[in-house]
């Protein structure tokens, strides 16, 4: 087991820099999810601590060892891929076991580091077919079965469970987090969902354009996001985001009143400095809207559609063209009024500047 | 229905025709006269005569052992040449690739006349460059043309130049059709490079490899330009005459048909016993 330091990372392909200056610390034995949409850096920086791809600059630690120019294989990480990576004409038997036989490591060894795995994984009656013969839930214990056998100071997941079908993809994910408890190794996983960054994170690290956002606990990301972007990628549906301006500054903080109905004004306990007039945006998660007259404010919108999931409903609305999303929490016909009215209770908003960093 | 058959089958008769006239009926024509005497006028059915003699021909076995000879010094060489030539076409660190890939194919390209004059030309024993570079490394020259077993080396040569590049660019479609990450886990396994390429590209190339392998018997089965263009018609005195050749001598300086054919199907019937074995011995285990 070992810990990382990430410093000034940073990736270039040719003049075109992928990830500028990544700092991280990860501790030993923590589950990180590196979490961001496609083309944020995710993967290449994954990729970059395994040692498949070149550091540019920067550095990369593991267990307090620099690597930048140490070869993959001597990193003492396992790797599991998003498509398995599987030895087609191997038996799974053998999948397991090749890495090891192929550095003479003592048979007895290598047969009980297999059979642990193969145990841990429930594979056992899996040994002797080939990935030809397994369904894609199956290829995958068997990719991590790899990685175990290796018995790794740290596992790398490239988004391992996007080929799965979705109720597959929670069966997996909970026995990723089962692995994790078990073996008590440091895990680094890539995924661009955030439910999945959720759910197995004991901290997420949110990139986007090879910048990282925000680093923090899940939770912490969800309830004190640093800006917009981690506001609108952490949570599902994503955050709603009004336009709005600063209508008033006071000691209790700032008024922000809503573009598309200036009626609709909110007091923040904000105590940045802010012009009246200057653009701001407000945000509040769908979940978080409250009964008409029982906020600090209400707002009426315009029903489109609601979906009804049985235990709540998603109502999709719009207030001068801006789209909303609202939860209702056991209303089962949000979708037949034209209009809804909702209150905004103003400790679940939150305000962004016009370049999207949170006012606090 | 039948309306519908018959229509679609009206459509299928110009190519049907073809098909029966030019391919069907000369395979079970030529089959029916490997059992005639057509060293006389008219032609005679005699069972035996052509095959009877095929079996204690000297000039067949003679034909037959050439082809052998070639077949199992010329195909893996061939073949262990083309997969070093895909692996080295793949790499990712050579630069201009299209350029190399071009220049590996170009000898399926050219004329088999041109390239056996030049050819004879390199390998000419008094002006050709061949001779003069084994000059100035201090060895006597090769009478290329003149030695049997030289000739033999020779045409094995001028075949493998030939056909090599054609396998490598098979042999490298079969590994582009590897996944990069199969090798980046084995990489992470701390399997090294070249254990890489005998445990994981050999084995994931095998199906190819034996596509290329029963490709190139059934070439050299029939093999024919060679020897006939470079060793002047399988000389030295028939030491690089091929079955290919037999079969044109009998069959177009002798005028004799019935064994010709009979020389055809033993071809044919080798090339696919061969084949079949390649792809018993190549099968994948259950």
């Amino acid at each position: 087991m070992a810990g990382l330091t990430l410093k000034n990372v940073i990736k270039r392909f040719g003049a075109l820099q992928i990830i500028h200056g990544a700092d991280l610390e990860i501790e030993d034995g923590e589950f990180v999810v590196f979490v961001g949409p496609s083309g944020c850096g995710k993967s290449t920086l994954l990729r970059m601590i395994a040692g498949l791809e070149d550091i540019s600059g920067g550095e990369i630690a593991i267990a307090g060892t620099v690597v930048n120019d140490v070869e993959p294989s001597e990193r003492h990480i396992a790797m599991v891929f998003q498509s398995y990576a599987l030895y087609p004409h191997m038996t799974v038997r053998k999948n397991l076991s090749f890495g090891l036989t192929m550095n003479g490591n003592p048979k007895t060894d290598t047969e009980r580091r297999v059979a642990h795995a193969a145990e841990i994984l429930q594979i056992n009656e899996l040994m002797d077919r080939r990935p030809g013969q397994l369904s894609g839930g199956q290829r995958q214990r068997v990719a991590i079965g790899r990685a175990i056998v290796r018995e790794p100071q740290v596992f790398l997941f490239d988004e391992p469970l996007s080929n799965l079908d979705a109720e597959l993809r929670v069966q997996m994910r909970v026995e990723i987090s089962k692995l994790h408890k078990q073996l008590g190794t440091t895990m680094i996983y890539v995924t661009h969902d955030q439910t999945e960054a959720m759910t197995l994170a004991d901290k997420i690290v949110v990139l986007r354009s090879g910048r990282i956002e925000q680093v923090g606990a899940p939770l912490d990301l969800y309830d004190d996001p640093a800006n917009q972007f981690v506001a609108g990628f952490i949570g599902s549906p994503k955050m709603n985001f009004l336009k709005a301006t600063v209508h008033a500054v006071g000691p209790d903080g700032v008024t922000a009143a809503v573009v598309a109905d200036p009626s609709v004004r909110l007091t923040l306990p904000i105590s940045s400095r802010l012009e009246i007039g200057s653009p701001v945006i407000l945000g509040i998660r769908p979940e978080h809207f409250s009964d008409a007259g029982t906020g600090e404010a209400d707002l009426t919108v315009a029903v489109h559609v609601a979906e009804h999931l049985g235990h709540t409903s998603y109502v999709y609305a719009g207030v001068s063209g801006e789209p909303l999303i609202i939860e209702r929490p056991e209303s089962r016909h949000a979708g037949d009024q034209k209009t809804l009215t909702v209150g905004l209770p103003a400790k679940r908003c939150f305000l962004f500047d016009a370049e999207g960093q949170r006012l606090r | 229905m039948r309306v519908h058959n018959r229509i679609a089958y009206a459509f299928l008769a110009p190519y049907l025709l073809i098909f029966a006239t030019f391919w069907l009926w000369p395979i079970i024509s030529s089959f029916l006269i490997s059992f005639q005497n057509t060293r006389v006028n008219p032609w005679r059915f005699a069972p035996s005569m052509n095959w009877g003699r095929l079996v204690s021909d000297p000039a067949f076995y003679n034909a037959l052992y050439n082809t052998l000879i070639i077949l199992v010094i010329q195909v893996p060489v061939m073949i262990a040449l083309a997969t070093v030539m895909a692996v080295l076409l793949n790499s990712p660190l050579l630069k201009a690739r299209p350029l190399y890939r071009f220049a590996f194919f170009a000898p399926v390209v050219v004329g088999e006349v041109a390239y056996a004059a030049v050819f004879r030309l390199m390998f000419s024993a008094d002006f050709g460059i061949i001779n003069k570079i084994i000059g100035t490394v201090g060895f006597a020259p090769v009478s290329w043309f003149d030695n049997g077993t030289a000739a033999m080396a020779l045409v094995i040569m001028a075949v493998t130049w030939r056909w090599a590049g054609y396998n490598a660019i098979i042999i490298l479609a079969g590994l582009q059709s590897i996944p990069g990450d199969v090798y980046e886990a084995a990489t992470l396994d701390r399997v090294g490079k070249v254990q890489q390429f005998f445990h994981i590209t050999l084995p994931l190339l095998k199906p190819i490899i034996l596509f290329c392998i029963v490709l190139s018997v059934i070439g050299t089965m029939q093999l024919f330009a060679e020897p006939f263009l470079i060793t002047n018609r399988g000389g030295p005195g028939g030491a690089t005459e091929t079955l290919g050749l037999l079969l044109y001598r009998q069959g177009f300086t002798s005028l004799n048909f019935g064994y010709a054919s009979a020389i055809a199907y033993t071809i044919a019937g080798l090339a696919v016993a061969i084949s079949l074995l390649n792809l018993f011995f190549g099968r994948e285990a259950k």
